[in-house]
């Protein structure tokens, strides 16, 4: 089957209400290829679930226009195609099984409500094999109540996937699991998705699962696109200070500071801490002739500087041994500073050098500055 | 145990016999009285027990006690099924769907309930006298329709807010309409909350009397309570001991209905009470 | 992006399938509810009797009928009787409510036995009630004379006095179930380590009643006597079997009132009765709205 191909232009929802008028999203522009798995990140009420109603059909928008392939599905005017005419299929975060049919009904229930309903033996047929796919067809007599979190959610899965929808929407799906059990979905929903080749959409707050299920990620923010990209041009490049922040664990540090020249070195000067900013770093930013910036660097790229001038010195105020390394916490008035280190910092103060080439700068308006 | 205790203990005895005697006393008396051939045997002390007081009023024709109770059973039964099915759509409607107005509704509707039955039932009266469904199963059935839907309305809302919105969301991207999504989702869910509202509307029906006396002239319309109220001997004296024994045939089922369901009842009425 | 924003967010399907879904409902209460009662407002502005043409009189009828004493008698007797009515379901009511929240063998029994007067119709509550009021051989005057409280019988109907608390009594009989049953699950929101705290602070067991469930309850308890209030001041039943207004006039409620003159025949002013029953309904739910609110500040 032809994979399809989602196009949003200037997509917006505004919900009016007699208190006033609340902008959920604004004018979201996005194109998901045919086959893709398109994660939406972002922190609650960013508006990513919105998107997804959106696109399902279970809500109207307010501005904008959404194309399944060449077709308009929805627009603000008149046109709005029902989440079924989209055939599209959801899998919820509440798994939204129906708690008084058993795990076969639930799976065909779509499959009853076709225009022409299959006969019985083709549906058991279908059933089974999606059922057969997700390992749950033991359990096809079972009501979900009986089943634990894990079995729940696949059975969500099945039904989702046994008609063969154009597009996969997902909310959330794996927050409910434990965190074991969340990883090793993760896995099976990945494998899943490229053998069935179905566009995959799937909201999540969590960037872990954003970086390992998406090929690529919108991350959001007060209904606003902040950046879409593949996990390693976000990881890498992150557009602005809150996508920086929202990517990666644990967070990127964030130092704000004034810049100074001193002795042909270029400080930033963040309250008391004084950093030297490394020598090819500064000579791109005076070019650019900046007053105050703010620093990202991550944990990890912090690098344990034994000897010479240290480019910043932090005092050690808390270790965390979380196994193959150390996490190194420094309180700071601009808040912590962590360390990622394989070694076990010895005494109370840790000597640090930078590397221009992992270093993030943001202007005053917190967007990246490209140096 | 201390003195707390035991002033506790006298004070839960005291009243728990009250309780009973309060309630049961005039029940066992009804009762009682049924079962005698005389009603005025606490004066007379003579007394006989026998079940002729039912056998006469299950039997004498021209009491017709059987159709006042089949009227009132009718009239009853259709009004639950069909206030259930359109309280229940409504209540899906307003709970779980958005349209302009969803709010305003349950308030209009739960405004038009606190009309008293007395500012109504004039009109109803000469409405009915025009079309001619005077005396007729017709002229109780849609007034009591509309008397008790909005109190159906707001315990099936309380019910139906319960539900997961998102089990309605993953029907509808299963291809269901609404339609479907109320009858095979919501109504086998709801259905403790359902049952709790059409019992309720079956037993104010039941009971109901001012509409009743008002818009039915005989036995071919008028239910158990006009029956009962208007009971007259053939001799001028109340017949007492008929009286009771119908008056027990027409609370007996409504009792045991409420002993085998009171958890529904009760559910129902703080659904209606409480929340409405 | 104007104001037309409103109607526009919502999706027509849906909005379309939602109103069909209410439609039935909306009809039913139209026509057979807010049709009649915007029906009787208009006949109440008519000389509306059978055996003369329908005429226009304005407000005459509520002239006539404010200026009459059968209203006035009417009016006192409905509030004296739910001002009587409600204070003593609120009395038993909290009784039961508390002994029923208690754990005691037997309180499951007690639990499904309250509920038998609340339903048993009242009709033929009503009956019942009347043969225990009986004067010669009622079980009443049987007990109020063998136990020695009074030397002579009552009799019940044959008074202002009788008439008045015997209807009451049915009443209460017949509604206290109610209150019992809201306040009941009212206690059981309570938190038990409240009264924990409260034993531990050392309040004994009155203190605890007074201190902490009634200042809790009164929310739930202002809700069920709304309810109740707004039930009695339509009182007919009752009143139709007990007393048939009498004796003299003294026991007809508003109700009843109205229908005296619907069965007289006269649409008009029964009408505008009914229109004035309904104000003054309306207005005490305000009055006791108002005083829930208050009680939930409080809170």
């Amino acid at each position: 089957m032809q994979a399809t191909k989602i196009t949003i232009k200037s997509l917006a929802k505004s919900f009016i209400t007699f208190r006033g008028k609340v902008d959920v999203l604004k004018s979201i522009d996005l194109t998901i290829e045919p086959g893709e798995f398109f994660v939406l990140l972002g922190p609650s009420g960013c508006g990513k679930s919105t998107l997804l109603n959106l696109l399902a059909g279970l809500e109207k928008p307010s501005g904008g226009e959404l194309y399944f392939d060449q077709e308009l599905v929805a627009d603000a005017v008149g046109k709005f195609s029902g989440p079924f005419e989209r055939d599209i299929s959801m899998v919820f975060q509440s798994y939204a099984l129906y708690p008084h049919m058993t795990v076969e009904e639930n799976i065909a229930f779509p499959l009853t409500n076709l225009p022409q309903v299959p006969t019985s033996d083709v549906m058991r047929t279908k059933v089974k094999e999606a059922a057969t796919l997700l390992q749950i067809d033991h359990l096809l007599d079972r009501k979900p109540a009986e089943l634990s979190g894990g079995q729940r959610q696949r059975v969500a899965i099945g039904r989702a996937i046994v008609r063969n929808p154009k597009v996969c929407l997902m909310d959330e799906p794996l927050s409910n699991l434990d965190a074991k059990l969340r990883n090793e979905m993760r896995a099976h929903l990945k494998d899943l998705q490229k053998r069935l080749g179905v566009t995959t959409v799937y909201v999540t707050h969590d960037q872990l699962e954003a970086m390992t299920l998406g090929h690529r990620i919108a991350i959001m923010n007060n209904g606003v696109l902040q950046q879409v990209g593949t996990p390693v041009e976000i990881y890498r490049a992150p557009v602005n200070q809150f996508v920086a922040r929202f990517i990666g664990s644990p967070t990127m540090n964030m130092l704000s500071g004034e810049l100074n020249e001193e002795a042909g070195n270029l400080y930033l000067q963040a309250d008391a801490l004084k950093i030297r900013l490394p020598a090819e770093t500064a000579g791109r930013l005076k070019a650019r002739n900046l007053k105050k910036v703010t620093l990202g660097v991550r944990p990890e790229r912090l690098y344990v500087k034994s000897e010479g001038e240290p480019d910043l010195a932090l005092p050690v105020n808390v270790i965390e041994n979380v196994g193959p390394e150390y996490l190194v916490y420094s309180f700071h008035q601009q808040g912590q500073i962590v360390v990622r280190t394989p070694d076990e910092p010895t005494g109370d103060r840790l000597d640090l050098s930078l590397d221009a080439g992992h270093l993030h700068l943001f202007d005053e308006q917190g967007a990246r500055i490209n140096l | 145990m201390t003195r707390e205790e035991i002033i506790k203990s006298c004070l839960i005895f005291a009243t728990g016999l009250f309780l009973m005697a309060f309630t049961l006393g005039p029940f066992i008396w009804m009762i009682w009285i049924s079962l005698a051939d005389r009603a005025d045997f606490l004066v007379t002390g003579q007394v006989e027990y026998s079940l002729s007081n039912y056998r006469q009023v299950l039997t004498a024709h021209s009491l017709h006690f059987l159709d006042y109770l089949s009227n009132s059973l009718w009239i009853s039964t259709i009004t639950a099924i069909i206030v259930t099915l359109f309280s229940s759509m409504a209540a899906y409607a307003v709970s779980r769907m958005r349209f302009p107005g969803r709010s305003v509704v349950p308030l209009l509707i739960l405004a038009m309930s606190m009309f008293p039955q007395i500012s109504i039932v004039g009109y109803l009266f000469e409405m009915f006298s025009k079309a001619g469904l005077i005396n007729s199963h017709m002229a109780l059935i849609l007034p009591y329709i509309a008397w008790t839907i909005p109190i159906a309305l707001w315990i099936n809302m309380s019910y139906f807010t319960q539900i997961p919105l998102d089990l309605d969301k993953a029907a509808l991207v299963d291809g269901a309409g609404r339609m479907k999504v109320l009858y095979k989702i919501i109504f086998p869910l709801a259905l403790p909350g359902i049952f709790s509202s059409a019992l309720l509307v079956f037993i104010a029906c039941f009971n109901e009397f001012l509409f009743a006396i008002m818009l039915t002239i005989d036995y071919t319309a008028q239910t158990l309570p006009v029956g009962i109220a208007l009971f007259q001997g053939l001799h001028g004296e109340i017949p007492w001991g008929n009286l009771m024994a119908a008056s027990a045939i027409a609370s007996v089922p409504l009792v045991i209905l409420t002993l085998i369901f009171q958890r529904y009842i009760v559910a129902g009425l703080m659904g209606g009470a409480v929340k409405g | 992006m104007a104001s037309g924003n409103f109607l526009q967010q919502y999706e027509k399907g849906e909005a379309r399938t939602a109103w069909i879904f209410i439609a039935p409902l909306l009809l039913v209460v139209g026509v057979f509810v807010l049709l009649p009662v915007l029906g009787t407002f208009y006949t109440s502005l008519f000389l509306d009797v059978s055996y003369l043409p329908e005429q226009f009189v304005g407000l005459r009828n509520y002239i006539d009928l404010l200026s009459s004493p059968d209203f006035w008698q009417a009016l006192r007797f409905t509030l004296a009787y739910t001002v009587a009515a409600v204070t003593l379901e609120a009395f038993f009511g909290v009784m039961f409510a508390l002994l029923l929240n208690e754990a005691f063998p037997g309180r499951g029994m007690l639990r499904v036995v309250i509920l038998i007067p609340w339903a048993i119709p009242t009709i033929v509550s009503a009956r019942t009630w009347q043969l225990i009021y009986e004067y010669t051989y009622g079980v009443m005057n049987y007990l109020v004379v063998n136990s020695g409280l009074v030397s002579e019988r009552i009799n019940w109907m044959g008074t202002e006095f009788g008439a008045f608390w015997a209807l009451v009594f049915a009443d209460v009989w017949k509604t206290t179930p109610f209150v019992v049953l809201i306040l009941l699950a009212g206690l059981q929101a309570i938190p038990e380590d409240i009264y924990q705290q409260a034993k531990v602070d050392g309040a004994g067991l009155f203190r605890r009643f007074y201190k902490i469930t009634l200042p809790l309850l009164m929310p739930v308890l202002v809700i069920s006597l709304i309810f109740r209030t707004i039930d009695s001041l339509r009182m007919f039943d009752l009143v139709y079997v007990l007393t048939g207004g009498g004796p003299g006039g003294s026991t007809r409620t508003l109700s009843y009132l109205g229908f005296e003159a619907f069965a007289n025949d006269n649409f008009g002013m029964g009408s505008t009765i009914s229109v004035v029953t309904f104000i003054v309904a309306f207005f005490i739910t305000l009055v006791y709205l108002r005083a829930g609110k208050f009680s939930e500040q409080l809170k």
